[in-house]
């Protein structure tokens, strides 16, 4: 996006506030979830892994005059896990909340250069805001089911704004839990409270919330900070079968998680990118020496 | 033991290297007396260095635990992680180096006490001997200082040796028609291609100095693919 100042692209959130969708995304599900008129990033009815490629180009971004991000370009292919590794402060949060413009809704941030996705540009005026996050879902560090509704609700909750008919919501919501493997669990127990499982299985659920909607690209920062070892490894596997159908950028202080769950790893310093590469290669012959450093925890 | 830190983790590790390298200055002893076993036919020395090879097998134990419990605890990764790998590796080299000094040991005894020794024989084997001592010191250098530049020379060196055991051979061929001496010629020329095996074993660890250095393993010559 064109570099534009605090207050102009506080104007556009209060445009589209989330979670208002937008009266076109209502029209029906949300198949062709991004496009702009004419150009479309996704191909509705069969998706192919050729979707969800997701490009950063001279990215920077400011929490006020702190310059958290600093020029990086870097391109995330589809199918594939790519795992952010850094100390904190590096800036590598905050380069994945600009992928799905959740940075902008921060007083005082902004950023400037291009993120695309499947080469549409995610900051150009005439793209919904919505439909960017629902292209681009987002699981956080601390489990966040919403804390009134009940498992199946959480689900479909971002489901029922496109205005999907009951049968279909439950269809969806049924998958979606299959999807994020936790159908099994709480198959039995779908109207009682989100907050009434365990953490692991509510990090679970808000998978299944960000899946419903058939993300292209799904954010996840530190998913596993706050899951005991046997939650963590439930989500690392799935991550691993999720994949297949939803390009993956996890945020991780966990290097062993990384080297586990990621074919590409991106090493950050100081807002800048210092180096990325395949996984195995960061891991035993990186080629920056402060990606050694950090690594082999010399310092971070 | 719990390393608390990890600075105490790279101690550790340093430490282990030292360790584990130092193995080679045993085994460089053991083939001191190895070789003055057999200049000697000194059958007590001979049982000495077979009983002392019971401190490399030690040697061996107890770095090896160690690194293991290194990887258990502390997930180390990049050139950390080639160091253990290649120290595991350097850790079997030396093992074996001192079981070939075991092997050659257990012959001297076999040739009785006044072998029908060949002078020239003898010499080329102790030849043989001190380039190989040589072999196990560079190899040991160039793993503490990661010079890849001395890890390949290995080979150059180990050549020496192995031009030296096909002398050896054709020694053998003509050593006459003696039963006795040829008894004692065969017996020397397993003795020679055991101190020519510990030579191939010093290039290995070479080869290991150049992993951890690049990240890339090759072995510097393929016996199956000589010219490949």
């Amino acid at each position: 996006m064109d570099s534009r100042d605090p207050a102009e692209t506080l104007a556009m959130t209060e445009q589209n506030p989330e979670p208002q969708a937008s009266p076109e995304a209502g029209a029906g599900l949300p198949r062709s979830t991004i496009s702009i008129a004419g150009e479309s990033a996704t191909t509705p009815a069969k998706r192919s892994r050729e979707i969800g490629n997701v490009e950063l180009q001279g990215l920077n971004a400011y929490y006020g005059s702190n310059h958290a991000v600093r020029n990086v370009s870097l391109g995330f292919d589809s199918a594939k896990v790519t795992a952010i590794i850094g100390p904190s402060g590096c800036g590598k949060s905050t380069m994945v909340r600009c992928i799905n413009r959740m940075h902008e809704e921060i007083a005082g941030a902004r950023s400037e250069g291009r993120v695309l996705l499947d080469g549409l540009d995610l900051y150009d005026p005439r793209i919904d805001i919505v439909a960017v996050r629902r292209s681009v879902g987002m699981v956080f560090q601390k489990p966040n089911p919403f804390p009134t509704m009940s498992v199946i609700d959480n689900v479909t909750a971002g489901l029922r704004l496109t205005g999907a008919s009951r049968g279909e919501l439950e269809e969806r919501g049924h998958q979606a839990l299959i999807g994020a493997g936790l159908w099994d669990e709480v198959k039995d127990r779908l109207k009682g409270p989100g907050v009434g499982l365990s953490g692991g299985q509510q990090q679970r659920l808000c998978i299944a919330r960000a899946l419903a909607v058939d993300p292209e690209v799904l954010l996840m920062d530190e998913p596993c900070s706050a899951l005991d070892p046997m939650a963590t490894l439930r989500i690392e596997e799935l991550i691993g079968e999720l994949k297949e159908r939803v390009t993956i950028v996890i945020v991780t202080h966990n290097m062993q998680q990384a080297a586990r769950v990621a074919d590409t790893t991106v090493f950050m310093l100081d807002g800048e990118l210092v180096e990325v590469g395949p996984t195995d290669e960061i891991f035993t012959k990186p080629n920056d020496d402060r990606t050694e450093q950090y690594v082999t925890g010399k310092f971070g | 033991m719990a390393l608390e830190t990890r600075s105490q983790y790279q101690e550790e590790l340093e430490r282990l290297e030292a360790s584990g390298l130092g193995g080679l200055d045993l085994v460089n002893s053991s083939l001191d007396r190895t070789l003055e076993a057999i200049q000697h036919q000194d059958v007590e020395l001979a049982q000495l260095v077979i009983a002392d090879d019971d401190r490399i097998d030690g040697r061996y134990l107890e770095v090896h635990q160690s690194l293991i419990t290194l990887l258990a605890t502390q997930s180390p990764v990049a050139t950390d992680l080639r160091l253990i790998s290649a120290l595991l590796h350097v850790l079997k080299n030396v093992e074996r180096m001192g079981d070939q000094c075991v092997n050659i040991c257990k012959m001297i005894p076999l040739t009785g006490n006044e072998p029908p020794a060949d002078e020239e024989m003898v010499k080329l084997i102790l030849t043989m001997g001190r380039q190989t001592r040589t072999l196990i010191s560079q190899s040991k250098r160039a793993f503490e200082d990661r010079n890849v530049e001395m890890a390949r020379d290995l080979v150059r060196q180990d050549d020496l040796v192995d031009n030296l055991n096909r002398e050896c051979f054709r020694l053998a061929l003509e050593i006459g028609d003696d039963p006795d001496c040829r008894e004692w010629a065969m017996t020397m020329l397993l003795a020679a291609r055991a101190i020519e095996r510990i030579g191939d074993n010093a290039v290995d660890i070479g080869e290991q100095v150049a992993f951890v250095v690049t990240g890339l393993f090759r072995e510097f010559e393929d016996a199956s693919h000589p010219n490949g």
